[in-house]
């Protein structure tokens, strides 16, 4: 391994030495401010690497990582997202745990196993990224570990992503029986020559299934609604975005390298998945009473959205993907970070602890409602551009009954979400205590939910910029 | 040497693989579910060995001590998950813990 090697692995080196750095840290001195700063350095230091890394990029890095414009790029997304993570769980950790600190190790971890992800190039990398996911995060869901619903939640979550990698590795496996190869490159060059294209087919349906249940689309979804309320609230960001950030970068690659012919070979089972997710995942929230399960069920309708842009192919769809990619970071993580503001005590994840929330807080509602109609797709926020960019794409690549699809369910998303934003409007009923005493907001958590609010209206308004870096990276990963 | 031909290996391991997929979705203590997992994990393994005997590659072998490390951490947080669970619900039945329902 060269010099050049190591400065463009930097950002992944960066994120590695600071979980260990934690992990020693944390040994010898338990203060949560303290592994806090380690942890916000660690990713810092990561994201000051990101341009020096580009200098040297692309760049094959043994067969395994390769780190390019594209990988960099959702670098940077994942690396900002897990530090909004990370200070927004500071106060929510501080008031539910005694020993806080093992969060932002297991949060650290996620995170490099999410960039080794989004960085892999061979089956050997995309396992090892995998799991490494997956692990940190059975810890991070039941973190709150006398809490029965959290222990719940991991049991259920660990077992159903161990039984879904083992269905990923079966179908590496065969790939390599069949191939003799595991790097995505010359698996797209030999596929074309295979003797049995039929358990091809099968031993990609078989990865599929693992990618599948950490995006959460329709088949696979049924972990989403327990794990996103038993987890919490910081963690069930977490799984809301970086994780299936990692994932879905991966997925582009892969089916990038696989080459044309095996899209559309699976292009009919994916549009199938893209539009039972999009009906799924609404139709589901909207008989939630739950404030995490109505926005685990709108999840997996963004999913679905995210696949359109997906199936739509072409330079047009990857950007529109990355786009909505972002603006789905940004809503989501200011939507669990307001419900991770609210809870004290217990989890504010009842509709009801959100009753009169715009008399009591008017900032916090504010915010919640900003990203609720980001999520919804309403003009100037960034959910609108994300939505805007994956129809046009859609009717570009003439995918007629994807774009119409699309157009439904978002009509019916904006019930569950009003339903949610009309609550923090009523009034408190005569006589009744105030539901929850919402705590207050400490100076760091809202930091984190103003930035994010300030970069959902700037993406919303002023789109450019960002399509801009998203364009130049995804002509890399198309030239590849 | 007379070699097994490869078919043999990875019918193997997908006998092995659907035997512990059977398990997860049948037994109800949360033990045994793990095992279940174990031995799913195992066939991808043993798959990756045939495989990796196919092209006379150790990539195969490599994949086999990577998969073998993975499923201790996976069972390390599981069984501590699943004390937690007992502490709990004062069971290890699958389906006692179902406070919420999905």
């Amino acid at each position: 391994m060269t010099k050049d090697d190591l400065i463009a692995l930097s950002p992944l080196i960066a994120i590695a030495l600071a979980s260990v750095v934690v992990m020693v840290v944390i040994a010898f001195y338990r203060h949560r401010l303290t592994a806090l700063i380690c942890s916000m350095a660690g990713i810092a230091l990561a994201i000051a690497m990101l341009p020096v890394a580009a200098s040297r990029a692309p760049r094959q890095i043994t067969p395994l990582l390769i780190i390019d414009q594209y990988a960099l790029f959702y670098f940077g997304l994942l690396f900002v997202a897990s530090s909004a993570v990370a200070l927004l769980a500071y106060t929510y950790l501080g008031r539910r745990e005694r020993q806080p600190e093992e969060f932002y190790l297991a949060l650290l971890f996620a995170t490099s196993g999410g960039a080794a992800l989004a960085a892999s190039n061979h089956f050997a990398s995309f396992f090892l990224g995998l799991e490494l996911l997956s692990v940190s995060l059975y810890v991070l869901i039941a973190y709150p570990r006398e809490r029965a619903r959290s222990v719940e939640a991991g049991i259920k979550y660990l077992i159903l992503a161990a039984a879904s990698a083992a269905f990923t590795l079966f179908g590496m496996a065969l790939v390599y029986a069949e191939l003799g190869t595991m790097e995505f490159a010359r698996i797209g060059a030999e596929m074309i020559r295979a003797a049995r294209p039929e358990l091809l087919l099968i031993a990609q349906a078989m990865i599929f299934v693992g990618v599948g249940f950490k995006l959460a689309v329709a088949p696979f979804h049924i972990w989403a609604p327990d794990v996103y309320e038993g987890a919490p609230a910081p963690a069930t960001a977490f799984v809301a975005t970086v994780s299936k950030g990692a994932v879905f970068a991966l997925l582009v690659r892969y089916f990038a390298n696989l080459g044309n012919e095996t899209f559309q070979s699976f292009f009919p089972a994916l549009a199938l998945i893209a539009i039972a997710s999009m009906f799924v995942g609404n139709l589901l929230a909207l008989a939630q009473h739950n404030v995490k399960r109505i926005l685990a069920c709108s999840s997996i309708a963004h999913m679905g959205y995210l696949l359109v842009a997906f199936l739509a192919g072409g330079s047009l769809g990857a950007t529109a993907a990355a786009f909505y990619l972002v603006a789905y970071f940004v809503n989501s993580l200011i939507a669990f970070g307001v419900v991770t503001v609210m809870s004290g005590r217990r989890e504010a994840d009842e509709l009801e602890d959100y009753r009169g929330l715009f008399l009591r807080r008017p900032w916090l509602a504010t915010i919640f409602l900003a990203a609720l109609l980001s999520l919804g797709g309403i003009p100037l926020t960034a959910g609108f551009m994300g939505k805007f960019y994956v129809l046009m794409a859609s009717v570009e690549s003439a995918l007629w009954l994807l774009a119409v699809t699309l157009a439904i369910n978002t009509m019916i998303s904006f019930y569950y979400y009003l339903r949610v934003a009309f609550m923090m409007f009523r009034d408190a009923p005569e006589g009744e205590a105030v539901p929850i005493a919402a705590p207050s907001l400490s100076v760091i958590s809202a930091a984190a939910l103003a930035v994010l609010t300030l970069a959902l209206i700037w993406i919303g308004v002023y789109p450019g910029a960002l399509i801009h870096t998203i364009q130049s990276m995804v002509a890399g990963l198309i030239r590849l | 040497m007379a070699s097994v031909p490869i078919e043999y290996g990875l019918l193997l391991a997908g006998a092995l693989f659907a035997l512990g997929l059977m398990g997860v979705l049948v037994r109800r203590d949360i033990v045994f579910i793990l095992m279940s997992l174990e031995i799913m994990l195992n066939a991808t393994a043993l798959a990756f060995v045939t495989a990796g005997a196919k092209w006379a590659q150790p990539d195969g072998q490599v994949m086999f001590l990577f998969i073998l490390s993975m499923a201790a951490a996976e069972v390390a947080v599981g069984l501590a998950l699943v004390l937690k669970l007992y502490h709990q619900f004062k069971t290890v039945d699958a389906d006692a813990a179902s406070l919420m329902h999905g």
